[in-house]
């Protein structure tokens, strides 16, 4: 790193962003992850300056990114992820141990995902506010569904209740239902969750040579690698292992109470 | 003459904001407010010492009118981290909108020994601490990683915002709050 070097607008940073992953949206996280991981590298700190929030190198990569990963407003989200990460930055260098880069890196994904899922406000809002309203129209759905089926249809009504119990759930009943739908907002922060928690602890993880084909892709993927899955159906599979998961948090409690 | 001080203290908030710190000299100040620069320097010694003031005042303010809102909107302590996003989205989106003090001031002084950055950080911290007590109150358990990431989301649209208004961003930094304050209660 040459003296006086913008480090958030070389193309050095663009290169090590570029061979960082093979999605756009991972290509944006990482900006994240190798600035917490330089920033700690030596002789960076001295050399390195953050004087201006302009980096328009920097920018143009992140909107091309944006725009390949489908975002409403890709020059918004690209400034405000590039904001994100040159405020984070300064904190991090200001005060070492405030971790505010992974910080920043959840909240440029939380940006993303209000960019790329634009009915997640109402998603998460109707999904806290109104589940009994949810219950009692699932409810009437399936008590209409059951007055059209009648006797030679029998075996589906006799499943009609068990759907019933499971609609007063989350994505377990829309999984019943329509299989290939779509994550909501809810299905990704908790599997975030999941993931944030199992970071924190030393985990042992199911072998893969024992599942079948299908599940192999989605576990490698979505379990082992973070990465949302793409619908219900696979957001089950994967939920399935994460249960197999068994982790153990208190080594890594005591080493961050230090 | 208190009545002059605060004349003078509100122009000067007005230009700051509207012009910019470093662009507006005291002469512009005292010729607006309809004083002199004796005056000036008699209430407040220096720009330096002007331009905190202001700072001190907009930051109160702010969180009085937030807090203010808050208190008088909700019911619930809990309720009150739900419903920050969208005050800050009203305020930013509105006509009278022309920035926040504290993150044009560090913009326009980046050096970190200059007294107007050190209190425009320190006004930053008191806001991230603000949404750390709006989150425990909330019983988030990690009330100072979510503090973080939604004061990092907030001056990241306020600057977006400040860059070029209307852009829009208030309205997904509002839903990406949501979304971590989601993720947050479940854990």
């Amino acid at each position: 790193m040459h003296e006086d070097s913008d480090l958030l607008d070389s193309s050095w940073l663009i290169y090590m962003l570029a061979k960082s992953s093979n999605t756009p949206e991972g290509r944006l996280l990482s900006l994240f992850d190798i600035l917490n991981d330089w920033l700690k590298a030596p002789n960076v700190l001295q050399h390195c300056h953050l004087s201006s929030a302009n980096h328009a190198l920097l920018l143009n990569y992140c909107i091309a990114q944006a725009q390949a990963l489908g975002a409403e407003n890709p020059e918004i989200l690209a400034e405000h992820i590039v904001l994100i990460a040159h405020n984070a930055a300064q904190q991090n260098i200001a005060h070492p141990l405030s971790n505010s880069l992974m910080h920043a890196k959840k909240a440029a994904n939380a940006l993303i995902l209000a960019q790329t899922q634009p009915a997640i406000a109402v998603t998460v809002k109707r999904a806290n506010t109104k589940p009994i309203a949810y219950g009692i129209a699932a409810t009437l759905v399936l008590a209409i569904g059951a007055s059209l089926i009648w006797a030679p249809f029998m075996h589906e009504q006799q499943s009609a209740p068990q759907m019933h119990a499971e609609a007063s759930n989350t994505h377990s009943s829309k999984h019943a239902v329509t299989p290939a739908q779509a994550l909501t907002a809810q299905d990704a922060t908790q599997m975030y969750a999941k993931f944030e928690l199992m970071r924190q602890g030393s985990c042992q993880f199911p072998e893969v040579l024992q599942m079948p084909d299908k599940h192999k892709a989605i576990y490698l993927e979505n379990v082992v690698g973070g990465k949302l899955p793409a619908n219900l159906e696979d957001l089950a599979i994967a939920n399935q292992y994460l249960a197999k998961i068994r982790c153990n948090y208190t080594p890594m409690l005591m080493a961050a109470s230090k | 003459m208190t009545g002059l001080r605060e004349k003078i203290l509100t122009t000067a908030s007005n230009l700051f904001q509207t012009q910019g710190i470093n662009s507006t000299g005291v002469d512009t100040i005292v010729a607006v407010a309809g004083t002199t620069k004796m005056t000036l320097y008699k209430y407040f010694g220096s720009k330096e010492v002007l331009i905190l003031e202001v700072l001190k005042q907009g930051h109160l303010d702010f969180q009085n009118w937030l807090n203010d809102k808050l208190s008088n909107n909700t019911k619930q302590p809990s309720e009150k981290l739900q419903k920050l996003f969208d005050y800050i989205e009203e305020w930013v989106t509105s006509p009278d909108f022309h920035g926040v003090g504290f993150i044009k001031a560090s913009a326009e002084f980046p050096q970190e020994d200059n007294p107007v950055h050190q209190l425009s950080s320190q006004q930053s911290q008191q806001f991230k601490q603000y949404i750390h007590h709006l989150a425990t109150e909330a019983n988030i358990k990690d009330a100072e990683g979510l503090s973080l990431q939604l004061s990092l989301i907030f001056e990241g649209a306020v600057q977006a915002e400040q860059m070029k208004r209307g852009s829009g961003a208030i309205k997904y930094a509002k839903t990406a709050a949501k979304i971590l304050i989601d993720g947050a209660s479940k854990q």
